[in-house]
């Protein structure tokens, strides 16, 4: 039998669904447009009033709003309460430039902790589990919010934060855990640390794991599922958002069902801004339509995906999106191709190498450059030169049937390749110094 | 049979990589008796011949290194003109395809070793004996 955190709304018409949304909208529109210079100059600016929008099928009339307009108003630029009624700020990781945060009032932290609690119930999580939280916590959104919707739902929470893994293992076993809640490439990487210990998914007690903040393969999620014994549950945020939790897998592990009585998604064409029809690939756009002190109206998320409400075996009638196919920030376009990690991440997986890899991009001569540097597989080392360079060139061969270009492909050490216990880095373009 | 087992390690093309692996070796208290180092732009293979690969194996896996153990044949001849020739007429003679081949210090000074790796190694053990030459065995080459 599924089990919903709040079935009323994961299981609502869609008729009720929109009219609730449409009801949140309105309210939400004149809010921001009334305590918010920013967003007041830019719907002055696009001559759209908050009486222009009556429902849900407005919302295409509002401007959008991007990182860059979160940059310019850093740091309380878009804030749309007092700060004496916030009581919480989060920030993003800044890696892709200047941090934007994010403030939350007290019903911010409520509503955000319960998408997350609706994502650890859908996972199987109830007051019996044992719940341990290997995200970062701090300013990262992670550590803050799996923890607040395992508090929800009255897991025993554990809040490691990430790093140590030793110690990750020695509680996980010492206090019977049985959720793991951390960005896939640590869940990853706490699988490898266990069986370098000598212990088997048997030593442990965990049944499942609620992974995010990173993109992931479906070959790595069958990697972790078979290393740790568990099943491994996709979650979705951002903090511009909320963070995690603003979409979160069920048991069918086929995308993930958006809190869409918070957050409406849009699929835009990215060059456009065209909204675009249920089932195609665009830039998904959130608006935020309960948040009080840092609403979004429109926000470009800048991942690629595809909407859905094709009827889920597990009852929920909440929208799916598919895991995000990239961002466009680390979309790379490679002699005219578009190229993403994770295409390169899935070859090497299906070739049986470690989803540990770098990708470094180039410029040489006015053509571009893709070298990918990834560890042998100890399984097929051979002690003949050429053995070894024909694995190169296989896996080269591979991956330019996925990308459509050729790489050099690199074979490095075991292990030689940095292992994160946050977000993986993985890509460095140099052609960014030479511009 | 007399195959010799020699320990193949995988090196990454950067500076210390060698000296990583030699000085597990030698905190071990193992004597390399015989040594080639094969080398492409991205990457080295050692290949290595010891007097103990069970252990060298053990210590380098546990060290973290990819290591692979393959069956070779080791050979000794006269330190004269045209005995290497010789052998590899043999081996050519009996259609065994010679992968790599290296030269070892033996305990002679009027006798030189070499280790040869091909894919057939009970062809050319086969061929080697008829044509006279002279095979070590990995206790041979441990003694030495």
């Amino acid at each position: 039998m599924e089990k919903y955190w709040n079935q009323e709304i994961e299981t609502m018409s869609l008729e009720d669904m929109r009219k609730l949304q449409s009801e949140r909208l309105v309210a939400q529109v004149k809010h921001v447009y009334e305590n918010v210079k920013y967003y007041r100059d830019l719907m002055d600016e696009k001559g759209v009033k908050p009486e222009d929008i009556q429902s849900v099928d407005d919302l295409h009339k509002l401007p959008f709003i991007s990182k860059a307009d979160l940059r310019e108003a850093y740091p309380d630029g878009l804030l749309a309460v007092p700060k004496s009624q916030c009581v919480r700020i989060h920030s993003t990781s800044g890696t892709t430039g200047k941090r934007v945060v994010a403030f939350y009032t007290q019903k911010d932290v409520d509503l955000w902790e319960d998408c997350c609690a609706r994502a650890i119930t859908a996972a199987g999580g109830t007051e019996d589990d044992v719940c341990q939280v290997a995200y970062g916590y701090g300013l990262f959104t992670g550590g803050a919010g799996l923890h607040g919707g395992s508090h929800k739902v009255g897991c025993l929470t554990l809040p490691m934060s990430s790093g140590n893994t030793d110690r990750q293992i020695t509680f996980m076993r010492d206090l019977g855990t049985t959720i793991l809640c951390c960005t896939p490439s640590y869940a990853a990487y706490i699988g490898e640390t266990l069986h370098e210990m000598g212990l088997t998914p048997d030593d442990v007690q965990l049944k499942a794991g609620i992974f995010g903040a990173e993109p992931w393969t479906e070959e790595m999620r069958r990697s972790i599922e078979k290393s740790l014994g568990i099943k491994a549950y996709d979650i979705y945020g951002l903090t511009e958002i909320s963070g995690p939790g603003v979409a979160f897998e069920c048991s069918e592990q086929k995308g993930m069902h958006i809190n869409e009585d918070n957050f409406i998604p849009e699929i835009i064409n990215p060059e456009t801004g065209e909204v675009l029809p249920e089932g195609e690939v665009g830039e998904l756009v959130f608006t935020s339509i309960t948040k009080e002190a840092f609403p979004l109206l429109r926000y470009r998320t800048r991942d690629l995906c595809v909407l859905s409400r094709k009827k889920c075996s597990c009852g929920r009638t909440l929208i799916k999106m598919t895991k995000p196919m990239g961002r466009s920030d680390d979309m790379m376009i490679i002699r005219g191709v578009n190229v993403f990690p994770s295409q390169i991440e899935t070859v090497l997986i299906e070739q049986g190498y470690s989803p540990n890899y770098l990708i470094e991009v180039d410029r040489i001569n006015n053509s571009d450059t893709l070298d990918i540097s990834v560890e042998m597989n100890p399984d097929q080392f051979s002690d003949k030169v050429k053995d070894m360079q024909q694995q190169e060139r296989a896996l080269a061969e591979a991956i330019k049937t996925m990308l459509g270009i050729s790489p050099k492909v690199h074979l490095v050490s075991p292990k030689s390749i940095t292992r994160s216990e946050g977000k993986a880095v993985r890509v460095i373009d140099k052609r960014k110094l030479h511009d | 049979m007399s195959n010799v087992r020699q320990i193949s390690v995988f090196v990454d093309n950067k500076p210390n990589q060698l000296t990583g692996v030699m000085k597990l070796i030698k905190d071990s208290g193992i004597n390399i008796r015989a040594l080639s180092l094969a080398d492409t732009k991205d990457f080295g293979i050692l290949r290595i011949i010891v007097n103990d690969t069970d252990k060298t194996c053990e210590i380098l896996r546990s060290a973290g290194y990819a290591v692979t153990v393959t069956e070779v044949v080791a050979i000794t001849i006269p330190d004269s003109p045209g005995q290497l020739s010789r052998v590899l007429d043999i081996l050519g003679g009996e259609g065994v395809n010679l992968e790599y081949l290296y030269a070892f210090l033996g305990k002679s000074d009027r006798a030189v070793s070499f280790v040869i790796r091909v894919d057939d190694n009970t062809n050319a053990a086969a061929a080697l004996n008829k044509g006279g030459i002279i095979q070590l065995t990995e206790n041979d080459i441990s003694e030495m």
